[in-house]
């Protein structure tokens, strides 16, 4: 029995030499689905990531007391990069800030030592970081307040001032988001699954005579139904390795075409477990299709 | 072996098999004859279980075909070879994977099988050409390969369709001689043909004429009672 079993599962897959062209046709559209699912499921990825992405950047502007000693702030600002959710930083010393502050009134149309000549040698001005993060935690406002509670706590620093998210996108994506993703994916791996079954489907038709002439022989519906069943799935799975294949060449030579700035979008692969979908769904449907494509 | 009693069956509004009766015994080879379009593909038809059993009785090898569940169609077959005018057999794979199946189906193990295919494929005159793709046989050999399938398993019952209908007198004449073979182990033949020639050239055999779906002549003893074609109750003679 077991044996028998076996034999079915191994001729199944063997059967698939039996004609060439109608196997390769099939396989061609399984590919084909699986990889404009897989495309589907990569744009949908990206758009997930880079709005994710997209949805943080609190600024933080930190002052220090007046005459902190500079190497001591200079060691703070070195830690920030390892801050969770850094984004960038920009230091002023009390010159630099100086300097900046001049620039600013400059544009405008002064010249800081004409308008403010006695400031030059000693600047008011305190040591000043500018800290971009993004957030993190399901609660923005209470990230902000932390994150500020967390810089006023440090050695030295006199004044956080927190700028609030400005991310409208952001935060009509991360509600939407979960709205719209499920759903989508389950669209997609049902039209998957149907455009792959039906693949199926026709290429188990075009062996109707030989289900025929099984049924006459006195064989069992498993018997007849297990081959199929082996064989379709054993095309779902190639077609699905194929477009994982196809998928990974595009993402490798495509993946950074778009990468540029103001655009800067990198295309991101498939999360692990949008793959295992696009093996599974052709393989487990085109199984079902093999089994159900045989009528009693 | 095969028992019809009172059958009619009718496509639609159409009957095509009216009040048919017979009975067949073990050994018995039957003609069934009858022009295109009497029912005689009908009648085979229902008892191989291709079609419901509509009204009245039948029973091929003592498996009662009324209410026969899907589930047990597969147990029927296995008694019952069936060869066709059309050969059903499958071009793609080897006349020896051909012959194979309905032993593979039963599940024997792959020495026995072999041993039952080299001893079928010799006695039909097929050993050298156990390996060639059907599809590249002749239509004769074809057949001989169809016939070699049902023979494989000893069926109790054969039903054959028209299964000289495609080839050419001669070679028809020397397939019947294959057909002879079944009979002589004992199974039952029911062999439907159109071909009065075919029929003239063995006398020995019994005939059983279908005509617009009723049975008009039956000439061997015990074949049961019919209608014949003038609605007339018909009594065959006895078995002696
Ligand atoms: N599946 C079917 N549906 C409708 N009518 C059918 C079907 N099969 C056969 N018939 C009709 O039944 C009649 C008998 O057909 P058939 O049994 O094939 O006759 P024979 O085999 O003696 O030539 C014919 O008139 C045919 O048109
Ligand atoms: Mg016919």
């Amino acid at each position: 029995m077991k044996r028998t079993v076996l034999r079915l599962i191994g001729r199944g897959i063997a059967d698939l030499a039996l004609d060439p062209a109608g196997t390769a046709g099939a396989l061609l559209a399984v590919t084909l689905t699986s990889f404009l699912a897989g495309l589907f499921f990569m744009l949908l990825t990206t758009l997930d990531i880079r709005l994710g992405m997209a949805r943080g950047e609190s600024i933080f502007q930190i002052y220090w007391r007046d005459g902190m000693d500079m190497d001591v702030v200079r060691r703070q600002w070195q830690e920030y990069v390892h801050l969770p959710g850094f984004r960038s930083v920009r230091t002023y010393t009390p010159e630099q800030a100086l300097e900046e502050l001049g620039r600013r009134i400059g544009r405008a149309g002064g010249d800081l030592d004409k308008t403010f000549p006695f400031l030059a040698a000693d600047s008011p001005l305190p040591a000043t970081a500018l800290v971009a993060l993004s957030p993190s935690g399901p609660d923005p406002e209470r990230w902000l307040e932390e994150t500020s509670a967390y810089f006023r706590s440090q050695h030295g620093v006199a004044r956080v001032s927190a700028a609030p998210l400005q991310n409208e996108l952001g935060q009509a994506w991360k509600q939407v988001g979960s709205y719209v993703l499920w759903p989508a994916t389950t669209f997609l791996l049902l039209a998957l699954g149907l455009s792959v079954g039906n693949t199926v489907r026709l290429a188990v038709r075009a062996r109707e005579h030989e289900i025929e002439i099984l049924q006459l022989a006195g064989a069992y519906n498993w018997y007849i139904r297990l081959p199929l069943a082996a064989g379709s799935a054993a095309l779902g799975l190639t077609g699905g390795l194929c477009s994982l294949a196809l998928l990974f060449l595009l993402h490798d030579r495509l993946g950074d075409v778009l990468n540029f700035p103001p655009l800067s979008l990198r295309l991101y692969f498939p999360s692990p477990r949008a793959v295992a979908a696009l093996l599974l769904a052709p393989t487990v449907t085109a199984a079902l299709a093999g089994v159900l494509a045989v009528r009693k | 072996m095969i028992r019809v009693r009172r059958l009619s069956h009718s496509f639609g509004a159409d009957p095509v098999l009216k009040d048919v009766s017979f009975s067949l015994e073990k050994g018995d080879f039957v003609f069934l004859a009858g022009p295109s379009g009497a029912g005689k593909t009908t009648l085979l038809r229902i008892l191989y279980a291709a079609l419901p059993l509509q009204t009245g009785e039948a029973a091929v090898a003592g498996i009662n075909l009324g209410r026969l569940p899907a589930s047990r169609v597969p147990l029927l077959r296995r008694q019952v070879g069936v060869v066709f005018q059309d050969f059903k057999i499958l071009p793609r794979r080897s006349v020896e994977q051909n012959i194979a199946l309905p032993l593979e189906i039963r599940g024997l193990a792959p020495r026995h099988i072999e041993r039952r295919v080299m001893a079928v494929t010799r006695a039909l005159g097929l050993q050298d050409r156990i390996r060639l793709k059907c599809g590249e046989l002749s239509g004769g050999e074809q057949q001989r390969v169809a016939i070699a399938r049902a023979f494989v398993v000893n069926p109790k019952v054969l039903l054959a369709d028209e299964p000289t209908g495609n080839l050419d007198p001669e070679l028809a004449y020397r397939l019947m001689e294959l057909f002879k073979q079944f009979q002589a182990y004992g199974a039952t033949v029911l062999f439907a043909t159109h071909s009065e020639d075919l029929m003239r050239r063995h006398p020995g055999a019994y005939t059983m004429r279908l005509e617009k779906g009723r049975i008009t002549a039956a000439d061997w003893p015990g074949a049961g009672v019919f209608i014949d074609g003038a609605g007339r109750t018909v009594h065959s003679r006895q078995r002696q």
